[in-house]
């Protein structure tokens, strides 16, 4: 597959930086709403922000699409487990909105083990002229009240409440990796290292558990869950991958308890590549449900594959993310970076999917024309409405201008979380503490 | 405008280099058994590092945790072909009359293993958590002191008196139950001359198995 991409496909435009410096603030989690109208990001230091998509402006038509803050909140704090003697940090592992049912906007987060369920509303008119209240609240002299009137609303600035409607806390006795709202709209489950529970969204005192793959002993335990998703359309069906690289499908209609998955997806490994980290590197970081419910992306540290949920045997498409990499797993398992948990994104159509990898770049896989392209997220190369330069890494002699070799990979710039706008082509990616959102040129000029 | 023609600095470039510069992936030609032992020694120092933390990464312990399963089971396959070709091999090599005569042949190399036997994996172990030995003969006793104190440590039931979801139980040890202790090559208690070794050694298990 070439890396000469058709530019005009999957072309974006840099349209915002949000600069930030110390580590609370490395982003760890970036998460579209149903509509895409919101934008939210969750970080070390426990932190949310959401971002709205200001509306169209006649006077500055480039303002189209452009996400500015909407409101920042404390989501988890640090805590500590006395029983256990353990810290609890207040890292945001994930964030999933959930569908809007009224005027105001709900989303789960969730940090190593309690989730929370908060409620975004906008307030722009406050009552004014109660009889019995003054401004400020306090009852009036009744003596003063003389003659009666009807309270009315008056415009004010506005305002975006943030509340935490629910905690849903200790269902989990090891580290959440995912949470994921059900189609049915009332219930979502929570996965940890071995366990995933189901919730009622109103619910905070129990969970049911729906799988347990904590062996009797565990000097047995050689797998863990790594990631897991409801089926975007079946409400009785969840996938969740593993450390060993497969994928489990479970039914909840088969019962209660889905120990046993209804199908299994697997690949045979290759001997060719066979090495002492095969297993590290075939480890399932990130698994997503395409849109129409067909397909499974999964991320693995070297490759993005898309699963067939009617082929278990393979995927049926399978792209090398930076295969450079492969013969330098020795340092990258040294200094810990082959357990980087990359995420995977699909586009609105299902047609194109993203992924990130090292030095800042990010990586983009055409479906249909199987075409990809290399792109950076980098404040020095990207001003405001730039174009996206596609870049190369080299391997070996043959180094053309502007290539970048292997060894000068900037391995501490990672790009690990990355989203994609439900319908428009849109992107967000979190690179360590910088939010980067690219549009489609082309779909920008239209407006 | 695009940052075009801007160079990466030099220093950016070398700090770059240097993080990815070590082991052996830049000198491939290595052989595989030492390889081998590179890869087994970094997993062993990142597993005793996790264990000194108070909720260890569970992923990334399993990930490991498999990684020295795999290689040592490759490792006592390999052993447990015939044992005579290795002092046929190196005569040249220290052996132990007194090991052999119990039906046990020891080879441990000097300098570069040359010799695959999982008696120089477990030489590696002292030295991997800063014993150092004075010489082959003391480096047998060291082994076979790990040896014995991992049959100790397998024989009381650590993880067993601990409450079921305790932190220790995301330690696995599991992989030193078989392999460690692989019956062909050790006797079956350690000889008393170790006693003296015993108490750092033990220190050292302690913190490795987290007892």
């Amino acid at each position: 597959m070439g890396e000469d991409t058709d530019t005009r496909k999957i072309n974006h435009s840099f349209l915002r930086d949000h600069n930030y410096v110390t580590e609370a603030d490395i982003i760890s989690t970036v998460e579209f709403n149903h509509t895409g109208e919101l934008l939210a990001t969750g970080d070390k230091g426990g932190r949310v922000v959401i971002f709205q998509r200001e509306p169209e402006s006649k006077n500055e038509p480039y303002s189209q699409g452009e996400y500015n803050v909407y409101s920042t909140f404390q989501s988890h704090e640090p805590e500590f487990d006395y029983l256990k003697s353990l810290e609890i940090e207040e890292k945001i592992n994930k964030i999933k909105w959930l569908p809007q049912q009224n005027a105001a906007h709900s989303l789960l987060s969730t940090n190593d083990k309690t989730i929370k369920l908060w409620k975004i509303t906008e307030r722009d008119k406050r009552p004014e002229g109660y009889n019995l209240k003054d401004e400020e609240g306090k009852l009036k002299d009744l003596s003063t009240v003389t003659s009666l009137q009807v309270p009315v609303l008056k415009p004010m600035d506005l305002m975006v409440e943030v509340t935490p409607r629910r905690i849903f806390a200790n269902g989990h006795t090891y580290h959440v990796n995912s949470i994921s709202v059900n189609s049915d709209c009332e219930t979502y489950m929570s996965a940890d290292d071995l366990r995933i529970n189901l919730w009622h969204l109103a619910i905070t005192d129990r969970s049911f558990n729906i799988v347990d793959i904590k062996p009797a002993n565990m000097e047995d335990l050689t797998e863990v869950i790594t990631a897991s998703e409801f089926h975007p359309h079946h409400c009785n069906l969840f996938v969740y991958s593993s450390s060993k690289g497969s994928l489990r499908l479970c039914d909840m209609r088969a019962s209660a308890l889905c120990d046993k998955h209804s199908k299994l997806y697997e690949e045979p490994e290759d001997p060719s590549n066979r090495s002492f980290f095969s297993e590290i590197i075939s480890s399932v970081s990130d698994v997503k449900f395409s849109h129409s419910g067909r397909y499974m992306l999964t991320r693995d540290y070297l490759t993005v594959k898309v699963w067939d949920l009617n082929m278990e045997t393979k995927p049926v498409e399978t792209y090398q993310v930076h295969d450079y990499l492969r013969s330098k797993l020795c340092s990258l398992y040294e200094n810990d970076c082959i357990f980087d948990k990359f995420e995977c994104a699909w586009n609105g159509s299902d047609s194109v999917i993203m992924t990130g990898a090292y030095n800042n770049f990010f990586r983009m896989f055409d479906r249909n024309t199987k075409r990809d392209v290399t792109l950076e997220a980098s404040r020095e190369s990207s001003k405001p409405r730039a174009i996206l330069k596609p870049r190369r890494v080299c391997v070996g002699g043959k180094r053309r201008k502007d290539d970048i070799s292997v060894d000068s990979l900037d391995f501490t710039k990672k790009i690990l979380h990355t989203a994609w706008h439900p319908t428009e082509n849109i992107i967000a990616i979190a690179a360590t503490n910088n939010l980067y959102i690219f549009q489609d040129k082309v779909n920008s000029e239209m407006h | 405008m695009l940052g075009r023609g801007l160079k990466r600095k030099l220093s950016d470039y070398e700090e770059n280099v240097a993080g990815l510069s070590s082991a052996f992936d830049s000198s491939r030609n290595l052989p595989y058994p030492l390889k081998r032992q590179l890869v087994l020694n970094m997993c062993l120092t990142k597993l005793q590092t996790y264990k000194m933390l108070v909720e260890p990464n569970l992923h990334r312990s399993v990930l490991i945790a498999n990684t020295v399963r795999q290689i040592q089971e490759e490792m006592r396959q390999e052993s447990s072909q015939p044992i005579n070709v290795c002092t046929g091999i190196t005569p040249s090599s220290h052996s132990y009359t007194g090991m052999e005569s119990s039906g046990i042949s020891l080879q441990l190399p000097s300098g570069i293993s040359q010799q695959e036997s999982n008696c120089c994996d477990l030489r590696s172990f002292p030295e991997n958590t800063g014993l150092k030995l004075e010489d082959d003969r003391q480096d047998l006793k060291g082994a076979e002191c790990v040896f014995g104190s991992f049959e100790i440590s397998n024989s009381t039931s650590y993880l067993k008196d601990l409450a079921i979801d305790d932190i220790f139980e995301d330690i696995d040890t599991s992989m030193y139950d078989s392999d460690f202790c692989c019956p062909p090559l050790m006797p079956p208690r350690p000889p008393p001359i170790c006693r003296t070794d015993l108490s750092e050694l033990d220190h050292i298990m302690e913190i490795l198995v987290g007892s």
